[in-house]
């Protein structure tokens, strides 16, 4: 339990000073967002009007205290471009990436360990070199390939999917589902690959040990010898990489979301830079920053569940 | 096509629409409307901030368009007629427009539209703590009263010639409620032929029918503007028919769906325009025969074909094609290189002096293209171009604001009213003048038009204007780019889609088979 408080409150602490950075930094990025906001329709009488209604000419540290100020009391501001209230903007977003990133990693651990462990199983031999070469695929094909090729197989050879667009799981689950598969298995190939590889490494490490052929002499059947006392062993270092990419995922995502137009986090986070819109940068990358912290956590705090022999002090 | 015959042949399609491809098209403009069913736009771009005033963007502009009116419009030829003003006029001096209302306008919420809404409208684009893209409109304004419920006169301090025209434009005409102006940017109202639903901020506008739109209920129950900017999702999703209808085909894409006879596609002509920007203030660009040097460096086009895949028609006049002010005199100079070549090393550049930097935005991927293409044309001339990418907020805050850059392009959307276009950009005070241009001809020239009330006089005053900027190359203007729509056979009144101004979209008479 103590633990977990020390472990939370660096979270709000690294929180806090990745907003400071955030601020500063955008706020030394060339042109600002009243310019994004008129474009090639501006003009110097009307930028400043805009600079002042928005208050962009207050003191900076002013500015950030606004901001701060109102993350604290559950405020978090209105889009400076778009003229949406960040939170509820955000909420959506978040769902929207969530949703993919939990259904792209289902899809990669499901496909992944078996092949992994089917590999390592029968090392050096044409299973492995099936899965190595399945793996070797995955990792090689950047996502968007993957994206283009499910597109014109699934939405426009077959027309089983939608091949873009996001629905949100509230208005319609079945259709949210069906709008995000194709965007997540995108994702989850190249995952799954990754993935593969890696549980394939730690099985062959295991499965080399001591302890397994001390359960082969024991007479146990090989089922129980692979997947009780090999994977058992093997899930650690599985589960700690899939757990830093979905941190990861979630941000960098936007190259799946803008080829499905599935508007999410990544993309959100993209407008936001583009567009000088502070609040809302600042916003996201907050979102963002906590979602990735929050994740190393959960990892940290699932391998005492997974490993018996780890305890947190 | 050569420019010759594309000028010969395209006086009859100017500011109308062409359509092409697609046999199911005829049919489907024979059979009758019908009510019902809502249309699925794949909207090439994001909107932004909905508020009609503040907004600079052409997305939302056009979006917006089907949920605003405009106290007055123009029609094909861009003259300006009625629209919730029932007349308009204007006082022997120039310095009073008296409107006339129309009766029986409802906003969406339910209220009746009155003088006070109108007044309160313009006020609120007027007063700069609003941040409106178009205060300027209402430099000129003295007072605004309303004698009646139905009537609102507004009094100018000095003539300003193209006052009623920039009322014909959303940006500065819309009429919105009395009090409305804290809410517009998200919830917008108004009292156009839809009303705003909802948006999903990225992802989706949903518009509904208004069933007491003053000129009879839309078709369409209602409209859903998916916001879908990359190019090859919009494409997809019209083949697998997700979507009924796209706008901005690109440009190498384009003629594989003109040959798809499954589909419609409605082109027009012109949607915005391309020019070459050379800074004045960069010592080899104060020389007049340097520009005109540049100039010959360019086979415009060549450059078109390259860049834009021939979806557009050279020309030397950035003024509207329909409208009076267009000189159809004027010709691009023609790719002369080693002419240019002379000229430059008399004006004291010779061969492998001149390095240049081109900055062009990533926004308008077909400027980066056309960037690739001039380094060549201008390494043959021995001048050393250097291509720059810079994106959106890069480009205007380099290029726009700080004017910071030796050599750019840009391009505008119809600039259709004359004084917005050449007052901006070649005034050397216009608000657009990010090049540094200072010609006391233009100069001169532009503040007489703007209190030249005569349009015939007006217009010959911008071909003077067009003239002079020709022959000092000030800026080296490229073309028009076609604007285009592709959609699924089953969507009806697609012609009536496209506003003159060539950006904005209104679906009041489209409709859906059943």
């Amino acid at each position: 339990m103590a633990y977990l408080i020390n472990r939370l409150m660096s979270v709000v602490l690294t929180l806090f000073l990745i907003s400071i950075i955030t601020f500063a930094v955008t706020n030394i990025l060339p042109g600002d967002v009243a310019m994004m906001i008129m474009g090639t329709q501006s003009n110097p009488e009307a930028l400043a009007g805009l600079r002042e209604s928005l208050g962009l000419n207050d003191p900076l540290i002013m500015q950030y205290g606004r901001w701060i100020g109102g993350i604290l009391t559950g405020d978090w501001g209105t889009s400076l471009v778009f003229k949406e209230p960040i939170g509820p903007l955000i909420a959506q977003k978040v769902t929207a990436s969530a949703l993919i990133v939990v259904m792209s990693m289902t899809i990669a651990l499901v496909c992944a360990i078996p092949l992994g462990v089917w590999a390592a199983v029968h090392r050096d031999r044409w299973q492995d070199s099936t899965a190595s070469t399945v793996a070797l695929i995955g990792v090689s094909l950047p996502d968007f390939f993957w994206g283009i090729m499910l597109i014109l197989l699934f939405a426009r050879g077959l027309g089983w999917l939608p091949s873009s667009g996001f629905v949100h799981p509230v208005d319609d689950f079945q259709l949210a589902i069906r709008h995000a598969f194709l965007p997540s298995l995108a994702l989850g190939l190249g995952l799954m690959a990754h993935l593969t590889r890696m549980t394939r490494a730690t099985m062959t490490g295991i499965l080399g040990q001591e302890f397994i052929r001390v359960a082969r002499a024991k007479g146990l059947s090989e089922g129980t010898v692979v997947w009780r006392y090999g994977l058992a062993n093997a899930i650690g270092p599985v589960m700690t990489v899939a757990g830093l990419q979905v941190g990861y995922l979630f941000g960098s995502i936007i190259v799946v979301e803008s080829l499905f137009n599935y508007t999410g986090m990544g993309w959100l986070t993209y407008q936001a830079l583009l567009n000088r819109d502070i609040p809302l940068i600042q916003g996201s990358v907050f979102v963002i920053a906590a979602v990735v912290m929050l994740a190393n956590l959960a990892v940290d705090l699932l391998y005492t569940l997974i490993d018996p022999r780890i305890r947190l002090a | 096509m050569k420019r010759r015959t594309f000028l010969g042949s395209t006086t009859a399609l100017f500011g109308t629409t062409i359509f092409s491809g697609a046999l199911p098209l005829v049919a489907t403009a024979q059979t009758a409307p019908v009510t019902g069913g809502t249309l699925i736009w794949g909207h090439s771009e994001t909107t932004q901030n909905l508020d009609m005033h503040q907004t600079g963007t052409a997305s939302t502009g056009r979006v917006l368009q089907n949920v605003h009116n405009s106290i007055v419009t123009v029609d094909k030829d861009l003259k300006v007629i009625p629209m919730l003003a029932e007349s308009f006029e204007q006082s022997e001096d120039g310095l009073t427009y008296t409107f006339k209302l129309r009766a029986g306008v409802k906003f969406h919420d339910g209220s009746d539209m009155t003088a006070e809404d109108v007044k309160y409208s313009f006020e609120r684009c007027a007063d700069p703590a609003t941040g409106a893209v178009n205060f300027e409109v209402f430099n000129a304004v003295d007072t605004i009263e309303t004698p009646d419920d139905m009537t609102v006169v507004v009094n100018l301090k000095s003539v300003n010639a193209p006052f009623l025209s920039r009322l014909a434009e959303n940006g500065a005409g819309v009429v919105m409620p009395s009090g409305s102006g804290d809410t517009q940017g998200e919830t917008p109202i108004g009292c156009g032929p839809f009303k705003f639903v909802s948006r999903e901020f990225g992802n989706k506008v949903e518009l509904a029918r208004f069933d007491e739109y003053w000129d009879g209920p839309a078709y369409l129950d209602g409209v859903t503007a998916r916001e879908i900017p990359e190019p090859t999702v919009r494409l997809t999703g019209l083949r697998t028919g997700e979507l009924h209808m796209i706008n901005d085909i690109p440009a190498d894409r384009a003629q594989e769906i003109e040959d798809d006879a499954t589909l419609q596609v409605v082109k027009w002509f012109p949607l915005n325009w391309d020019f070459v920007n050379l800074n004045h203030t960069f010592e080899p660009f104060q020389n007049p025969d340097v520009r005109r040097a540049f100039d010959m460096i360019i086979d415009k086009e060549m450059l078109l074909e390259g860049a834009l895949w021939g979806q557009g028609a050279t020309t030397a006049s950035p003024s509207y094609p329909t409208s009076a002010s267009y000189d159809t005199a004027l010709t691009q100079r023609a790719q002369d290189i080693a002419a240019a070549k002379q000229m430059l090393a008399d004006a004291g550049y010779p061969e492998g002096s001149l390095n240049i930097v081109f900055k062009a935005t990533t926004n308008y991927p077909y400027h980066i293209e056309s960037a690739q293409i001039l380094v060549e044309w201008f390494r043959e001339a021995g001048v050393n171009l250097t291509i720059e990418q810079l994106t959106w907020a890069d480009w205007l805050s380099q290029c726009w604001v700080d004017k910071d850059y030796q050599m750019t392009m840009m391009n505008f959307f119809t600039l259709w009213e004359p004084d917005f276009l050449y007052y901006s950009l070649w005034n050397s005070t216009g608000a657009f003048n990010y090049r540094g241009i200072n010609d006391p001809e233009i100069d001169r020239l532009t503040e007489e038009a703007r209190i030249t009330v005569d349009p015939a006089a007006r217009a010959d005053i911008y071909k003077a204007v067009q003239q002079q900027v020709f022959d000092q190359a000030h800026d080296i203007i490229l073309w028009f780019r076609n604007g285009s729509i592709g959609a699924q056979p089953g969507v009806g009144g697609l012609d009536t889609v496209v506003h003159p101004n060539g950006s904005n979209f209104n679906f009041h008479k489209v409709w859906l088979q059943a």
